[in-house]
């Protein structure tokens, strides 16, 4: 996908309000309309035909029109293009109604309830294909319903579609890939190794652990639990919302959710409105001088003058680790006076650490090295990517456990190894629709937070910033 | 005293004579203005370390603190002035038509403190203003602060330009008795005018006060301010229904307490016994009581849905609040000035105005204090409640207590320099006074 966020212009933020710009009928915009077009060129189909019944099929989704009107207005247009035309006229109308209800024609397909958009878009996740490849091979007709825009407002609900039963949670995504974790409590032992890996990878300010493990006991067990805290990269990030300026946004490559360190006024209103308690401030002067950072050297605005293959050929040579492949500076710590928060690792997904960084993060290789493997980074919308597949194999695990303990269970319809996984999201309820998956148990109203085997001290870091920061306060302290 | 008959010699006073008091109180502004500077210029250069902030969560901080809470205090006291005098050219209400322009006044001083604090509060208020233009578009949709942003800014032209209508009249009748040297401003603040505007310039102002009061409680200080905290689902101590009206009602008892400490500093120094009168300031009171009572219902509401049956998280922060010092101030002095206002009610001599001015001071301390507490207990108490090792406290730093006396000396200054250029007092109260009043307001209250 090529579509650049450029954070602050009229990209694609996902604000949802680009469109007014453009003339483009397509609830995705010109630029999604043009790239149609062009596949319609591809193909032996008639153009024209194809987006006047792309624009018309969004009206009729929308309810503008009714679906006898857009089939007599292209009945004839139809059985001369393809040959033939089974979809029904005015006159066919009734007698399709009896038939749809046995075997679910076309006709009650658009007709909105069980959409084909959503079948679709299941296909497109299920073969990993590109949105592409899959038009062309729908040809003129998937092109003709405005598939990708309506897909995009789907999410895949079918629960035997990937063979193994509903997903244990919701699919937060919208479509193209959505980076995100698996993080399996249960194999955590509070080593803090994630911490130290995060703190080293992104040079972060003391007490700013943007990656922080939390040890708690909850009142009906002695024993310890961890609670591993990332920024949960929301889809619904309230963050984002809040900020006034559209520093915090949600990068469309990937999904990830970034902050903008140029644009960035420091209100703080990210902070307060993300449930979670995971954005530390650079309260002030960073521990670590920018010229330090690699690629410091390297200036945003003649970044984002360079095309994006000269640009991001740039930023691998010069191992750059602030800027990600858009030459937005929001990698690594921030500056004075600018938010901050786990990251994702951006210049590592943007392969400017080198080939075999991408698809990794410095907590996660961290939690590796320690022989922990808790942590799972990765593409949560693709079967294959590590967090789906652990989830998979944990499924599979917990199953063929539980199958030698029950007796007799069949692995089948009914019997979905999900269903035994103890998976969940933190504060699911508020709505946030976060992209970490936990594993293990799940703290309850009475868990408290307590000193862990590990402690940020014998790592070296600092658990509480704000007596970290008293130091600086002129005059109540030592100042 | 108030046997005296007013005439327009006593409105243009101030311009024409400077007491010693005056460069008294303008030398002790300016210098405590200038200390804030200096500790802001410390702040800007250090970062917002130098302040008790820090981050929630694992940090164990707030990171919302007095700034904000002084914000909010100060754009309620802007609003609830727009307000009161909006309602009364509104309603008619002559009675008070000589605290009206300085309700409009306070508004724009009060408007400018609280614009002042966006940038005190911002790690970067290098960048507000080009970073807010360039996205906003798109953040006006969606971001409270934005809207926050954008009707503060409006609500500064609306005041802006009902003061700007109604002092053409005036200055045009008192144009001889006006220092000189202003001479460019005035002609300038009465460009054009000709008399038949006065009846079209009022209906105007009759417009323009009921948008107001029409947009107060749904945008204004009812609406987008509250917004700012009501709309997050993570603080529970922030979220619902009830801050509309709770902000609204503080706002208002702020800003009658404010006009009142206003009318009663000036009759003081300018000899107007006779035209801010005892009755007025009664009248204010009475009303300061009016809000007073709603502000102190709409906390009951509060507490009590919170400490009976409420959620887990309602509960802590509900429980938190009361057991907080002060919050117990804040509402112990809300009630000491309402026990006076309602013996005065009761019993007319227990009046006096030094009892209406602590009054009023008090309640401004109340809802200040209210509104700090607010904004940091808010941040302590999140739904989110596990990093229960670091908890930490926020007092407000030197610096950040700083601030409250650097914009106090600002509005101050502001002031000063304002009964230098304008009569603060309407022509058309004198008129009314007189028995020559032409408003088109209908009846008396
Ligand atoms: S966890 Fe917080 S900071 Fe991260 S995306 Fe969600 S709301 Fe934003
Ligand atoms: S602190 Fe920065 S990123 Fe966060 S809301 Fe404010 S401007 Fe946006
Ligand atoms: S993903 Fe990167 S930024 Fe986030 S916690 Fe891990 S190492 Fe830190």
């Amino acid at each position: 996908m090529s579509r650049e966020d450029d954070s602050c212009g009229h990209g694609s933020c996902g604000c949802g309000d680009d469109e007014t710009a453009d003339e483009s009928f397509h609830p995705m915009g010109e630029e999604y309309e043009a790239e149609m077009r062009e596949m319609l060129d591809d193909t032996e189909y008639d153009t024209e035909l194809g987006m006047d019944m792309a624009e018309d099929s969004l009206r009729l989704i929308q309810g503008e029109i009714s679906e006898a009107e857009f089939h007599e207005k292209y009945n004839e247009a139809v059985v001369e293009e393809f040959d033939v035309d089974d979809r029904p006229t005015v006159e066919a109308f009734e007698e399709m109604k009896a038939e749809e209800d046995e075997n679910g024609g076309l006709f009650e397909k658009l007709t909105g309830d069980e959409s084909i958009a959503e079948k679709l878009s299941n296909v497109d996740t299920e073969m990993n294909q590109s949105r592409r490849d899959t038009m062309k091979k729908m040809g003129a007709g998937a092109a003709a319903l405005g598939l990708g825009g309506v897909a995009s407002a789907q999410s895949s609900g079918d629960p035997k579609d990937d063979g193994y039963g509903a997903e244990p949670v919701g699919d937060t995504s919208e479509e193209g890939p959505q980076m995100g974790m698996v993080i399996d409590l249960e194999r955590c032992d509070g080593c803090l190794e994630c911490v130290t890996g995060c703190i080293e990878e992104n040079q972060t300010s003391t007490g700013a652990n943007w990656m922080y493990v939390l040890t708690y006991e909850d009142e009906n067990s002695e024993q310890e639990n961890f609670l591993v805290r990332p920024c949960q990269h929301c889809t619904n990030a309230p963050c984002e919302k809040v900020c006034p300026v559209r520093a915090r946004h949600t990068r469309d490559k990937d999904g990830i959710v970034l902050t903008n360190y140029e644009t960035c006024i420091g209100c703080r209103y990210c902070q307060v409105a993300c449930p979670y308690g995971v954005n530390y401030f650079q309260w002030g002067e960073p521990d670590v001088p920018y010229e330090d950072l690699p690629g410091s050297e390297n200036d945003f605005e003649e970044l984002k003058q360079m095309p994006d293959d000269e640009r991001n050929e740039h930023l691998t040579e010069d191992n750059d680790h602030i800027h990600d492949g858009r030459g937005q500076w929001s990698d690594m710590r921030p500056p004075q006076g600018v938010m901050g928060k786990c990251t994702y690792c951006p210049s590592r997904q943007d392969g400017h650490q080198g080939e075999e960084k991408v698809g990794t993060t410095a907590c996660m290789e961290a939690c590796d090295a320690a022989g922990m493997s808790a942590i799972h980074f990765g593409d949560m919308n693709d079967p294959e990517s590590r967090p789906q597949q652990y989830l998979q194999q944990r499924a599979e695990q917990d199953f063929a456990r539980d199958t030698e303990l029950d007796n007799g269970e069949q692995w089948g319809e009914t019997v979905t190894p999900w269903g035994k996984l103890s998976a969940w999201q933190l504060l699911e309820d508020l709505g946030t629709e976060p992209n970490v998956v936990y594993l293990g148990n799940q703290p309850g109203p009475d868990a408290e937070q307590i000193e862990g085997p590990v402690t940020y001290e014998q790592i070296g870091a600092d658990d509480n910033r704000k007596e970290h920061l008293d130091q600086f306060t002129v005059g109540t302290g030592d100042d | 005293m108030s046997s005296r008959t007013p005439n327009s010699d006593d409105i243009v006073r101030p311009m024409q004579r400077t007491q010693k008091w005056y460069y008294v109180v303008f030398g002790l502004a300016s210098l405590l203005a200038l200390v804030w500077f200096g500790l802001w210029s410390i702040q800007l250069s250090r970062g917002l370390a130098v302040t008790n902030l820090a981050d929630w969560g694992s940090a164990g901080g707030v990171t919302w603190g007095l700034y904000i809470g002084a914000f909010i205090w100060w754009v309620g006291i802007a609003h609830g002035g727009i307000i009161l005098s909006a309602a009364v050219r509104l309603f008619g209400m002559k009675r008070y038509l000589p605290v009206a322009r300085l309700a409009e006044l306070l508004t724009i001083g009060a408007l400018s403190m609280a614009g002042f604090y966006i940038m005190i509060h911002l790690g970067r208020p290098d960048r507000m203003a080009w970073s807010v233009i360039q996205s906003y578009p798109v953040t006006v949709h969606q971001s409270p602060l934005v809207w926050d942003v954008t009707v503060i800014t409006m609500y500064m032209v609306m005041t802006l330009t009902y003061l700007g209508l109604t002092v053409r009249y005036d200055i045009n009748r008192l144009r001889d008795d006006l220092p000189g040297y202003l001479e460019p401003v005035y002609k300038l603040a009465t460009l054009g005018y000709s008399e038949r505007e006065d009846e079209v310039i009022e209906r105007i102002v009759w417009w323009l006060a009921l948008g107001v009061i029409v947009m107060a409680p749904l945008l204004l200080h009812g609406g987008v301010i509250p917004w700012l905290f009501a709309l997050l689902p993570s603080m529970p101590g922030w979220q619902g229904a009830i801050q509309g009206p709770q902000f609204l009602t503080i706002a208002l008892t702020s800003a009658i307490a404010g006009v009142i400490i206003l009318a009663l500093v000036l009759r003081r120094a300018y000899d107007w016994y006779h035209i801010l009168t005892d009755d007025i300031i009664r009248g204010l009171t009475l009303w300061l009581g009016l809000f007073g009572l709603l502000f102190i219902w709409l906390q009951l509401q509060q507490v009590i849905t919170g400490v009976y049956a409420a959620p887990l998280d309602e509960r802590a922060i509900a429980h938190a609040k009361i057991s907080a010092p002060p919050y117990q101030f804040a509402i112990g002095v809300v009630i000491l000035a309402m026990a006076y206002i309602f013996a005065q009610a009761v019993k007319p001599s227990v009046f006096s105005v030094r009892r209406s001015l602590a009054a009023s001071v008090l309640m401004l301390a109340g809802t200040l204090t209210e509104k700090v507490l607010f904004v940091f207990e808010g941040l302590e108490y999140p739904t989110f409640d596990m990093y229960y090792n670091t908890p930490g406290h926020y007092f407000p730093s030197p610096i950040e207590i700083g601030s409250l006396v650097g914009t106090l000396a600002l509005c101050t200054l502001f002031f000063l320099v304002i009964l230098k250029v304008i009569p603060v007092i309407e022509l058309h109260a004198i008129e009314e006074l007189r028995g020559e009043g032409h408003a088109p307001a209908e009846g008396d209250d």
